[in-house]
């Protein structure tokens, strides 16, 4: 008996010593990078760690559904909980990739408003739950150009602004941008884009300005390449830039129709985390986690209630921001996506076509 | 691993004080001993799910990114070739000629941290490694390259825009690949190269089956000579850089020993280039100018005019001193069809002068247009030449004929 006993107390001694890492649950939430991201883990990723002993592996991406698609179809799904574009999600969700939520289950604002209420009206789909409304702005390198670009049109116009330029590698937001370049109204982007003169009027503009850009695909590489001087103008995520300023750089945002739009939360289906991870949302999507977020980032809350919780100079940042908002497009993320597939293959064929002689051809 | 350490220390401390253990039961230190291993099998198990998890939400992980990017990519190509050349009769006749023209395969990537590339050529007459190196860039992105790579010499990485190449390429001064090692750096609008090449890339001088052109040992041919410790430098400033117009301005010199394995001399080997590459625009013009100059030790009585060349499992003679001249044009279309990618037409012009007494000028000029779709390259091109190689009796050294001769090339590949 004794030797039994011995032997339990050294089975559970020796696993308790060997096993404190395994017992502690985890989530893996995708997100974006650099300041974006940093936001969301002082905002609210630590505090739910603190709160629930839960370990958050936060994961970088930059955009798109194929991953998800592939996870969820081989019913191997590694990413919990995923911060989507809005089109994005509206896609995934179309197809089935993602968990349905209940907007009458997410938490009230503190003064009891219910979250249907509360949030902005295209921050619920059936899907997702609305992050932030993000931006893309064009920013520029103050020391780089003599003058001040003052419209969208300046962006696109280099013997008046010399320089390269940074554009995002997707079609979304330039092909508005070359739109509105050429004369088109923010109100009318979409049907003309809709038309098949539309859109090669769009590329026909990206075109004279393709030998000048430089084509990034994340937050950071948009920033980065203002910072190292590669380029005098680039398209970036407006939040991103504060950031960049506060270390030195002598950046500038020009506000001239920025593209503003969704970010949302959403879950993968058929993961093994789904209760955990619709905790998660829940917590990140509360009033206050929002609040947090956007005194860190400035990216408007998707919640209305958050929005006092801001701090006044941070609002003056915000894309919402009336200043800013003047001449702003929506990123139609209906019109995306249904569109997307169609036209981001062109656009990725489009970029492989050369504008200048090839330095090297096919031998 | 601190922290783990601590663990098992902290598991036989607890061992060691459990009530009921004395010295008489230090027989069971085997269960013991074996317990303790069980922990450290635990710990290591946990080390490992620890490192292959995302340590929590201090560190940003690109586990997708990083999980579907290999590192070593294979690629390749086939090509067929559609001919018509009027200084050959059963062409003229048969209204020209086709078939197969290039299978290859391509390696390309980085293996822990050491850049690889390589590409192997079957044609129907003959099999070769057209170039294969290991490479490293180092953190100023500046790079060495080990093994056969192509030799930096004049306008890179072609003479020419079209499929056929320019008189350069048939005198070993252009896409000539040999065995050694390279260092290339840019540092703003300057780019360096430098180079040391032991040998030709197949350290067999009487081996014809080769992609690109060197002094070869060939059957019936007194001459013996191989090319050996060969230096390259090259120097190019570019002006405009990224902003649509740009202009290399650049300087190449070669210089190398000729060895003569009939005589077990050696003679020496120079050759200076110096040429102008502008893309401007839609437009790209290049200009060069190269001189050389081999100076043999052949067996007695064997003349030094000459200097047997070998490649694509053949030989012919170049004059032993010559200039030669090059100026091309190329203008790329913007493509009005949604399946065309890339239409390129151009214009490539080269002119060689031999110092030999009387020895005619070699000429090739090639009109074309080179077009993109998807995977399928094709050049269309009208090569007319004047005392070329592959043209008639055209010679690259003396004698010869002074007649045009055309091929109408057109080359379709399908590139992976």
């Amino acid at each position: 008996m004794q030797n039994l006993m011995k032997k339990l107390l050294l089975t559970a001694l020796a696993c308790t010593a060997a096993g404190g890492a395994w017992a502690q649950e985890q989530l893996n939430v995708v997100s974006w990078d650099g300041a974006y991201v940093r936001s969301q883990i002082l905002g609210f990723i630590r505090p739910y760690e603190d709160q629930t002993g839960v370990r958050v592996n936060v994961i970088q991406y930059s955009g798109g559904i194929d991953e998800i698609r592939r996870q969820v179809r081989a019913w191997n799904v590694q990413w919990d909980v995923v911060d989507l574009e809005l089109f994005d999600a509206i896609r995934a969700c179309n197809e089935g990739l993602l968990e349905e939520i209940d907007a009458e289950q997410l938490p009230p604002a503190p003064d009891g408003t219910p979250a249907t209420e509360d949030f902005l009206s295209a921050g619920l789909m059936r899907c997702g739950v609305g992050n932030v409304v993000g931006s893309t702005v064009v920013t520029y390198n103050t020391e780089m150009l003599e003058r001040t670009p003052e419209s969208i049109k300046d962006f696109f116009d280099v013997s008046k602004f010399p320089g390269r330029r940074g554009l995002r590698r997707s079609p979304q937001g330039n092909l508005e941008w070359a739109l509105v370049a050429d004369g088109v109204p923010r109100e009318r982007v979409y049907e003309v884009l809709d038309t098949d003169e539309g859109l090669d009027r769009a590329f026909a503009v990206l075109t004279r300005l393709k030998p000048y850009v430089e084509w990034w695909r994340t937050g950071e590489d948009a920033i980065r390449l203002l910072e190292t001087g590669e380029v005098s103008m680039s398209a970036v995520y407006s939040g991103r830039v504060p950031d960049a300023v506060e270390r030195g750089e002598p950046l500038e945002i020009l506000w001239d129709h920025q593209v503003w739009f969704f970010d949302v939360w959403a879950l993968p289906k058929n993961g093994r985390n789904t209760e955990r991870a619709l905790d998660f949302l829940h917590h990140a999507t509360s009033t206050e986690s929002l609040a947090r977020q956007a005194n860190l980032i400035p990216y408007g809350p998707s919640r209305r209630s958050s929005l006092p919780l801001v701090n006044e100079s941070m609002r003056a940042q915000l894309p919402t921001a009336e200043a800013n908002m003047r001449s702003a497009i929506e990123l139609d993320a209906h019109w995306w996506s249904e569109n997307l597939d169609r036209i981001e293959r062109r656009f990725e064929r489009w970029l492989e076509r050369p504008v200048q002689v090839p330095r090297r051809m096919p031998r | 691993m601190k922290h783990n350490g601590n663990r098992v220390a902290l598991a036989l401390a607890a061992l060691a004080v459990v009530p009921g253990l004395s010295a008489q039961e230090v027989a069971q230190s085997t269960e013991l001993e074996q317990l303790r291993e069980r922990v450290i099998e635990l710990e290591a198990q946990t080390d490992d799910m620890l490192q292959a998890a995302v340590a929590g939400s201090e560190r940003v992980a690109d586990q997708a990114v990083a999980a579907h990017e290999p590192d070593v990519r294979i690629g390749g190509a086939l090509r067929y070739n559609f001919i018509h050349r009027d200084f050959v009769n059963a062409s003229e006749s048969k209204y020209g000629e086709s078939g197969f023209d290039v299978f290859r395969l391509n390696v390309d990537g980085e293996v822990d941290g050491i850049i690889i590339s390589a590409e192997y050529r079957f044609y129907s007459y003959m099999h070769t490694l057209k170039h294969g190196w290991l490479g490293y860039e180092f953190e100023d992105g500046s790079l060495v390259q080990f093994g056969v790579n192509q030799v930096p010499f004049g306008l890179l990485p072609y003479a020419a825009h079209n499929a056929w190449f320019g008189v350069p390429y048939y005198l070993g001064f252009a896409d000539d690949y040999d065995m050694g090692i390279k260092y290339q750096r840019e540092d703003g609008p300057w780019s360096l190269h430098l180079a040391f090449y032991k040998n030709e890339e197949l350290n067999d001088p009487g081996n014809l089956n080769r992609y690109s052109f060197d002094p070869a040992v060939v059957p019936d041919d007194d001459q013996y000579n191989e090319q050996v410790n060969q230096f390259n430098a090259r120097v190019a400033y570019n002006f405009g850089r990224g902003s649509g117009c740009e202009t290399e301005l650049g300087g190449s010199a070669q210089v190398a020993q000729l060895y003569n394995s009939a005589t077990d001399r050696s003679g020496d080997h120079w050759a200076a280039a110096a040429h102008v590459d502008t893309r401007c625009g839609r437009w790209s013009f290049q200009l060069q100018g190269l001189t050389y100059d081999y100076t043999p030790r052949n067996p007695e009585g064997v003349s030094e005019d000459t200097i047997t060349l070998g490649a694509f499992a053949g030989a012919y003679a170049i004059d032993s001193q010559a200039d030669v001249i090059v100026a091309n044009v190329a203008y790329n279309f913007d493509s009005p069809w949604e399946r065309i990618d890339q239409i390129t037409c151009y214009n490539d012009y080269s002119h060689m002068t031999k110092s030999t007494e009387g020895a005619l000028d070699s000429r090739i000029n090639t009109t074309g247009c080179a077009i993109g779709s998807g995977a399928i390259f094709t050049y269309v091109d009208h090569i007319y030449a004047n005392n070329m190689a592959y043209f008639g009796n055209g010679s690259l050294a003396g004698g010869g004929e002074d007649r045009w001769h055309s091929r109408l090339n057109v080359n379709i590949g399908f590139y992976w």
